[in-house]
């Protein structure tokens, strides 16, 4: 049966922009978990959040929720609590997350429900015309902030690990190849999975833009003293430093479906997936 | 008959222990009881008291002038003494400070012997409570035999049940088959989600702390959409914080129902106090226009009725429920021989993920839940928004009680209130010539409110908010003033001596 995750929506992105390329990352890694039988298409359920990458809901043929702004993390959250055995990708911008929504990301990494957060990152609010995001680079000048944006950025990475993240990513919108493979490693985590997609926005900080030549591949880390020092190594603000990309940080600790009794129970009365064991299973220490 | 005790002293006292043994001592004698809880926003100090008023009939109020007053320190005597009846009982606690954590027992004591109880009653009442009962039972002898009986309480035949608000919407909501409840805590919502907490286990159920009030609402969304059965609760600045997810049920159309316990504000306002001053919020809360469901229970048997409605109605009509407490409702305690009608059962049966494809959306969508911005959908959509409240009038005015009639249902003097307030109405007009028509579904309103008013010589609005809220509501939906307002606004609810003077001014 040829899967079918197409929609009739018209897309409206702008021409050349990366969020295409991140929506058939995606597709390309649900076709292949739901081809090699690990979910079934109705298995998925996505929240998007607003802002230009959340049209992603539209385009994609699984259940989901079209959230307010800065409420599609606590949503997904939601989600696994009522039924844990649903595969749940949130899909945010760094301007609804880390503005509206940052209490619901530090909490996330807490709760660390078996799901992932797909982050993509431009460092500016798009779709509301480009005034500075939590992440924008200081000297930004924009209609809201003709004055320079005076602020540093925030060093999401540093937080997340600050937070005990149990799976840390990053990856670049223009490797389709390198998305997909962290999505798919992020999705096989058990607990939350947080992955940043480094992003040009075409239109609007396009300073910030054309950050590939710094950007380089690592091994995946389990090392939280590494992940810490690779967290350090992009500051958001300059582009001085090098930009590590791939798992940052992974750690092996009890999701939310395992700390909850009842969520224990429900998914062993569902378990009517045949999860294939990972290969990362037997590669995550055990604290 | 009608008698009031009130037990005071500082927080860490103890006082609610001397109040909830003694009302089971009396339930257990056959009289009903209300237990009203003052207290402050503190752990240890200050001054508490409780008053609790008994009765030989049904009661759900206190009064102002009490017959006992048991003081536990010097504050309590000087704030409480101009209350006491010309031949009130005075018992101080001091006597009994060297029993150490068993003082209360040895003043429930007291009491059991002041209204000539048999020791025994007692005694049951402990063994039942306390694990090593030996040295609480001679505690409680010891209180016994201090005292004399003033006035003896002959045995009842009634074996009422006590049950205070925020228990009771527990009982409802697991009756229901609620499978998810998530909060953030905030005074008088709390208990709701303490009782639920304590009996999650058993009934398969998840009680979940959020980090604040618009992630709460937010999970319990994306519970429902799931296919869970889901309530959240809060407070009215809770209540703010969750506005904007009102509105997305508005628009999503994922079920959920809203637990909203009251009180005095506005802002932080008097945290640990009563107000009916949220109705307002209630109904309007939440940008744009679509349909939601208020009740407005009144007692815990209410409660437990109405909170198996709301989930109901939500569900049926993938629609927003709100429950409308207030402090003095969610935390008095009230004792009952009534059972609650029959409740609805439901199970989900809409189409949900896992099992098929379900988009829902906090934009405008199409018949395949994506975005659109096309004015004839959204004129559509905004058309089925109207209908489905038509539904839901229709559907609440044909199943479900939406008002209650008390008093002498012939008088042409009419009062009118809700909520938690109606028990000190119902109490307050059993000597009048009066009828209290109680609305207990705010939304939809009942019909019935305009003929009823229209019968009437005097109307009289009763309401503890500054504006009248149920007034303007009315006034709204029927185009009648009513002129005669009784507000009371200071944070505590009425007494039923208080409000029977009132009542009896005017008519």
């Amino acid at each position: 049966m040829k899967i079918q995750l197409d929609t009739t929506s018209e897309k409206t992105w702008c021409p050349g922009c990366p969020n295409h390329m991140i929506l058939a990352s995606v597709k390309q890694t649900i076709t292949e978990l739901i081809e090699s039988k690990t979910y079934k298409q109705t298995d998925f359920a996505i929240t998007t959040d607003i802002g230009c990458h959340a049209k992603i809901f539209d385009y994609i043929n699984l259940s989901g929720i079209y959230c307010l702004h800065g409420r599609a993390l606590p949503t997904a959250i939601g989600i696994k609590l009522g039924n844990p055995s649903l595969k749940v990708l949130s899909f945010v911008g760094d301007g609804g997350m880390y503005s509206e929504g940052m209490a619901h990301f530090i909490h996330a990494f807490k709760h660390n429900a078996n799901m992932t957060l797909i982050l993509h990152d431009n460092q500016s609010f798009s779709l509301t015309t480009g005034q500075p995001s939590p992440t924008t680079q200081q000297g930004y000048i924009s209609k809201a902030s003709p004055l320079g944006t005076a602020d540093r950025p925030f060093n999401p990475i540093k937080l997340a690990l600050a937070a005990n993240a149990t799976f840390v990513a990053r990856t670049s919108a223009k490797d389709m190849k390198h998305m997909s493979e962290i999505f798919t490693k992020a999705i096989e985590h058990n607990g939350f999975s947080f992955v940043e997609i480094i992003q040009d926005c075409l239109i609007f900080n396009a300073e910030a833009n054309n950050k590939d030549s710094l950007m380089y591949k690592i091994k995946d880390n389990k090392s939280l003293e590494q992940a810490e020092k690779l967290a350090r190594e992009f500051d958001y603000n300059s582009k001085s430093g090098k930009i590590p990309i791939g798992v940052i940080y992974q750690s092996a600790e009890r999701s939310l479906e395992d700390k909850w009794p009842q969520l224990k129970k429900q998914l062993n009365l569902k378990s009517n997936i045949t999860k294939k064991p990972s290969i990362l299973d037997k590669l995550i220490p055990t604290k | 008959m009608k008698l009031n005790i009130t037990i005071g002293g500082y927080a860490g006292q103890g006082i609610n222990k001397v109040s909830q043994i003694f009302s089971n001592v009396l339930s257990a004698h056959g009289y009903f009881t209300f237990n009203y809880r003052d207290y402050a926003s503190l752990i240890r100090g200050g001054h508490n008291f409780n008053t609790l008023a008994i009765s030989d009939t049904p009661i759900e109020s206190h009064d102002a002038k009490i017959d006992v007053l048991i003081t536990l320190d010097e504050r309590t005597l000087k704030t409480h003494k101009q209350a006491l009846k010309k031949n009130g009982i005075l018992i101080s606690g001091e006597q009994f400070e060297s029993l150490g954590r068993n003082q209360n027992v040895a003043l429930a004591g007291c009491l059991t012997k002041i209204f000539g109880i048999p020791f025994e009653t007692l005694e049951n009442e402990i063994k039942s409570q306390f694990k090593n009962s030996e040295e609480a039972i001679i505690a409680a002898k010891q209180g016994y035999d201090s005292q004399e009986t003033s006035q003896e309480l002959p045995k009842l035949k009634n074996s009422p049940t006590i049950l205070a608000g925020s228990q009771a919407i527990a009982i409802g909501a697991i009756n229901s088959g609620l499978q998810v409840y998530i909060a953030y805590p905030m005074t008088p919502a709390t208990n709701a989600m303490h009782e639920l907490a304590e009996n999650q286990l058993e009934n398969n159920m998840i009680v979940f702390q959020a980090e604040n009030e618009i992630a709460a609402i937010s999970m319990a969304l994306g519970a429902s959409f799931a296919g869970s059965k889901v309530m959240t609760g809060t407070s009215g600045g809770g209540f703010d914080l969750m506005s904007e997810t009102l509105s997305m049920q508005g628009m999503s159309e994922i079920p959920l129902t809203v637990y909203l316990a009251s009180r005095a504000g506005p802002a932080t306002g008097v945290p640990t106090y009563t107000a009916q001053s949220d109705l307002d919020i209630a109904l309007r809360a939440g940008h744009g226009d679509f349909p939601r469901v208020v009740v407005a229970p009144g007692n815990p048997t209410e409660l437990i009725q109405k909170t198996s409605e709301a989930l109901f109605l939500s569900e049926k009509f993938k629609t927003l429920s709100i429950i409308l407490s207030d402090k003095h409702l969610a935390e008095s305690e009230f004792s009952s021989t009534e059972k609650p009608y029959k409740f609805p059962t439901f199970n989900v049966t809409r189409p949900i993920p896992g099992s098929s494809l379900v988009k829902n959306s906090s934009y405008e969508s199409d018949k395949f839940g994506n975005s659109t911005e096309s004015y004839t959908i959204t004129e559509e959509n905004a058309n089925k928004r109207i209908q489905k409240y038509e539904d839901i009038k229709q559907y609440v005015r044909k199943n479900f009680e939406m008002i209650k009639i008390h008093g002498n249902k012939k008088s042409k003097n009419l009062i009118i209130g809700w909520g938690s307030t109606s028990g000190a109405i119902k109490d307050a007009i059993k000597d009048l010539d009066a009828k209290f028509l109680q609305v207990i579904y705010c939304k939809p309103l009942s019909p019935q409110i305009k003929k009823e008013i229209e019968k009437a010589d005097k109307v009289i609005l009763v309401e503890c908010n500054v504006t009248g809220q149920l007034g303007r509501l009315i006034r709204e939906k029927t185009g009648i003033k009513i002129k005669n307002r009784l507000l009371k606004y200071n944070g505590r609810p009425f007494h039923t001596d208080e409000l029977n003077k009132l009542i009896k001014s005017i008519i």
